[in-house]
């Protein structure tokens, strides 16, 4: 804790002979006998006084700011190891709800793949009561000729299916259109009763799940998707060219 | 100076007691650290990671709407640990608390209500073998009877998923996407159609990611490791079209089985492209169930069943002639019932006749055989060889289906003399379906061949599409050629004998019927007959050809027997394809001269 005061080094004052040095070295003296030279104007240690002493004394403050800085550090650690763990769990628990939605999103394209197969649909058309029209007739817009013949269609000849469905089979849906047929058919009755009961009330009914194998499908049942459902958009606009 | 020793001797023991215990502690931290550190490192890491396989799905076989015609769905399998099955206390979904016991004949009775198994059944599963600690309840059961069961929350249970493959629109195309099956190392791959043609595309591949759990099983963060990236199987985009394949299978399935024949196609090929639209056929596979058809038809009889075409192929005939500049629609020869050739083989037409002065677009319409016969030998054997080859006869389609055959024109140095003659007829020779149907399109895209397609190419997940096949067409007979000889065969339609049947009102239509003998196998005719009709419309510009043959009709033995199939399933296509009815009279050409 030495240290250097020139200002009160007795040397300052241009003496030959060392006079009353307070921490008077032997070495000092042996080293550089009475060959000081006049240009090292100061000793080299010196008593710190009271006013040096007084500035280092440690402040409150700086043992405060550590603490509390270790204390928000090991907060805030804290606090982010639990907000990870929280987000693992978080993370967790969303992987197997997109887990379960992912099964259940390949349950329901499976189902609608089954629907939109051409039995399926030919099945259901003709459950419905429709059948194509094999004479096709055009109106040329340029002159408004009618090309073609154009016939009614009827029952026999624009029937696809001729009720031999087992022509063109298919293993999946074979069950499946016919419950659908059914449920449409029992659906439609369904409809009509409603409707002739209170014609308010028809659209809701909830249509008899005919042939479902669970009793909590994961997917809407056949028949649920072919129930009627009420417009609730306004009617779109025609285009007209 | 005692004391001074005495600690000196102190300090000394302490020091190397020190030293001892650091270095024991240095060599084990050494060992431990360092020699042994793999070890142990993979010991806990076996005991916190848990392998996780990822998915990677073999990809899907789709129409050209989109359509799907092959996909993999997940379904999953049961299987219990016999030595555990013992009585468990449900927990019960709404309150929490614990429900009533259950015994392993009551959980027995409530899995085989959801599974469709008799209670016996599971329950003896569960309790054959009570040493072991795996029995396979039931396979393959789909999700919403997995969550009936996995909602019963029976301990001793446990699941795996199962992927498999399903064909939804089942018949549908069921000749062409083909069906999976067991290679040499037992692993699933395609064995058939599509599905095996297109292997390498469709196949995924399972990746496999690591994490370390803690204690309740949750991923610890950050500690999720990809090992391998899991390969999601890419889509084969056919040319097909479904709803257009399910009617014409329809139509044809119930014409082949009113007449009674073996089997029966039917293809669709646009003009334009040469892409197959629908290659329909009788019987047609379900490979939903493959079971239920002979395995003789689990193919594409369009590709792998060769059969002389009989008079289909008088349109080569006719193109060729008037290619090669031997003839004209209005000029023709004088046309005997009865033809004793040079060589001493004799031809003979169906209907009798008195010697006739017919034109090229007569003996089309009447389909002679000595009148066409006449006609191409106008040709050297070679030119009109040449000819069958630049069709690409005699050799396999570009669509290279699993099975194809090429077919056999054989080279005109081996041409006998009955057999020279005949292949101006289509005997003596055989094609496929695909390649009648090829011949046709040709014909309708002014002489210009386009490759046959069946698939547009493999579709990776983003959206680029690979393996897209040629679309370079090549020139086979003039255009001038071409057209002419579509023209010719609206006489067929407008004055032949099937007339009535192959008719579409409001369009031209050109088209030629085929009645051709069957080899019986053993050298000679007598098998029964091939019946066929191809044709094109609307016949002054054609955009579509359609193709069909049915195989030994027995109530019907000539072309009126394919003549209602093509009527139908070409109306179906001009309809759907809103293609403008024809607006000009039909050709027509003089049938006398």
């Amino acid at each position: 804790m030495t240290s250097i005061a020139p200002a009160r080094s007795p040397r300052a004052s241009g003496a030959a002979t060392a006079v009353a040095e307070p921490f008077d070295d032997p070495f000092d003296d042996a080293f550089l006998g009475d060959y000081s030279p006049p240009a090292k104007p100061k000793s080299r240690f010196t008593i710190a006084t009271s006013n040096v002493l007084r500035r280092r004394k440690p402040k409150l403050a700086y043992a405060a700011v550590v603490v509390v800085g270790v204390f928000s550090i090991v907060v805030a650690q804290l606090t982010l190891s639990i907000g990870l763990s929280n987000g693992a769990y978080e993370i967790e628990s969303l992987q197997s709800q997109q887990k379960e939605l992912d099964r259940t999103n390949g349950a329901l394209t499976e189902q609608l793949d089954g629907l939109s197969a051409p039995q399926s649909l030919a099945a259901n058309a003709e459950s419905l009561g429709m059948v194509a029209n094999v004479h096709p007739a055009y109106l040329r817009l340029s002159d408004g000729a009618v090309l073609g013949t154009p016939q009614t269609a009827s029952g026999a000849s624009g029937s696809l299916t001729n009720g031999q469905p087992s022509l063109v089979p298919n293993a999946l849906t074979s069950g499946a259109a016919a419950a659908a047929a059914a449920a449409a058919q029992a659906a439609t009755d369904a409809a009509t009763t409603a409707a002739a009961a209170s014609s308010a009330t028809a659209t809701g009914t909830p249509a008899p799940t005919a042939g479902t194998p669970v009793a909590t499908p994961s997917a809407p049942s056949a028949a649920a998707a072919t129930a009627a459902v009420p417009w609730q958009g306004q009617l779109p606009a025609p285009t007209t060219h | 100076m005692r004391s001074s020793r005495s600690t000196r001797n102190r300090v000394a023991v302490s020091i190397f007691i020190i030293t001892a215990i650091v270095a024991v502690l240095v060599v084990r931290l050494v060992d431990i650290q360092v020699v042994q550190a793999s070890d142990l490192n993979a010991q806990s890491y076996d005991k916190l990671s848990v392998p996780q396989t990822i998915y990677g799905p073999r990809g899907d076989i789709v129409d050209s709407n989109g359509v799907v015609l092959a996909t993999t769905v997940i379904r999953y399998n049961v299987t219990a640990s016999p030595k555990d099955v013992a009585d468990y206390t449900p927990i019960d979904p709404a309150t929490g608390g614990d429900l009533p016991d259950v015994t392993p004949t009551e959980a027995a009775a409530k899995i085989a209500a959801i599974t469709g198994q008799t209670p016996e059944v599971v329950f003896a599963l569960l309790t054959a073998d009570k040493t072991s600690s795996y029995a396979s309840i039931i396979k393959g059961i789909d999700l919403d009877k997995y969550r009936a069961i996995v909602a019963l929350d029976i301990p001793w249970l446990y699941y795996e998923t199962d992927p498999q493959r399903i064909y939804p629109n089942g018949s549908v195309a069921g000749n062409l996407v083909g069906f999976m099956g067991d290679d040499a190392n037992g692993a699933l791959v395609g064995t058939g159609g599509l599905e095996e043609k297109e292997n390498q595309c469709l196949a995924g591949s399972d990746g496999l990611q690591t994490y370390e759990k803690g204690a309740d099983g949750v991923a610890i963060p950050n500690t999720t490791v990809l090992d391998k990236e899991p390969v999601n199987g890419s889509t084969v985009v056919t040319t097909i079209d479904s709803d257009l394949q399910y009617y014409s299978q329809r139509v044809l399935a119930q014409q082949v089985t009113s007449t009674g024949a073996e089997w029966g196609s039917a293809i669709v090929t646009e003009v334009a492209t040469g892409k197959i639209l629908t290659a329909a056929q009788y019987p047609t596979p379900d490979p939903n169930n493959l079971d239920a058809t002979d395995s003789n038809f689990w193919g594409a009889i369009a590709f792998s069943s060769p059969f002389e075409p009989g008079s289909t192929f008088k349109a080569e005939s006719a193109a060729t002639v008037v290619d090669a500049g031997k003839g004209t629609p209005s000029t023709g020869v004088i046309v005997p019932q009865r033809y004793k050739t040079p060589g001493g083989a004799v031809i003979t037409d169906d209907e009798s006749h008195d010697p006739e002065p017919m034109t090229l677009t007569g003996i089309m319409q009447v389909s002679s055989n000595v009148g066409i016969s006449l006609m191409s030998a106008m040709l050297t054997d070679q030119q009109r060889y040449d000819y069958m080859k630049k069709f690409h006869l005699g050799e396999k389609t570009e669509v290279d289906f699993p099975g194809e055959s090429e077919g056999i024109i054989r080279d005109p140095t081996q041409w006998d003399e009955q057999t020279l003659w005949n292949t101006s007829f289509g005997q003596g020779l055989t094609t496929t379906a695909a390649q009648v149907a090829s011949m046709y399109q040709t014909l309708g895209n002014g002489g210009v061949r386009m490759p046959v397609t069946l698939v547009e190419g493999c579709r990776a997940a983003d959206g680029t599409i690979t393996e897209a096949p040629s679309t370079q067409g090549e020139q086979v007979v003039s255009a001038t050629a071409a057209q002419q000889t579509v023209d010719m065969m609206q006489s067929v339609v407008e004055g032949g004998y099937a007339a009535t049947l192959l008719k579409i009102p409001g369009y031209n239509v050109a088209a030629k019927t085929g009645t051709a003998e069957v080899s019986n196998g053993e050298g000679a005719y007598g098998g029964g007959y091939l019946t066929s009709v191809a044709g094109l419309a609307p016949a002054e510009a054609p955009k579509y050809v359609v193709s069909v043959n049915l195989m030994k009709p027995v109530t019907i033995t000539n072309g009126s027997a394919a003549a209602p199939v093509f009527q139908k399933i070409m109306s179906q296509v001009l309809q759907k394809y809103r293609v403008l009815p024809s607006t000009v009279p039909p050709a027509d050409y003089p049938t006398r001269y």
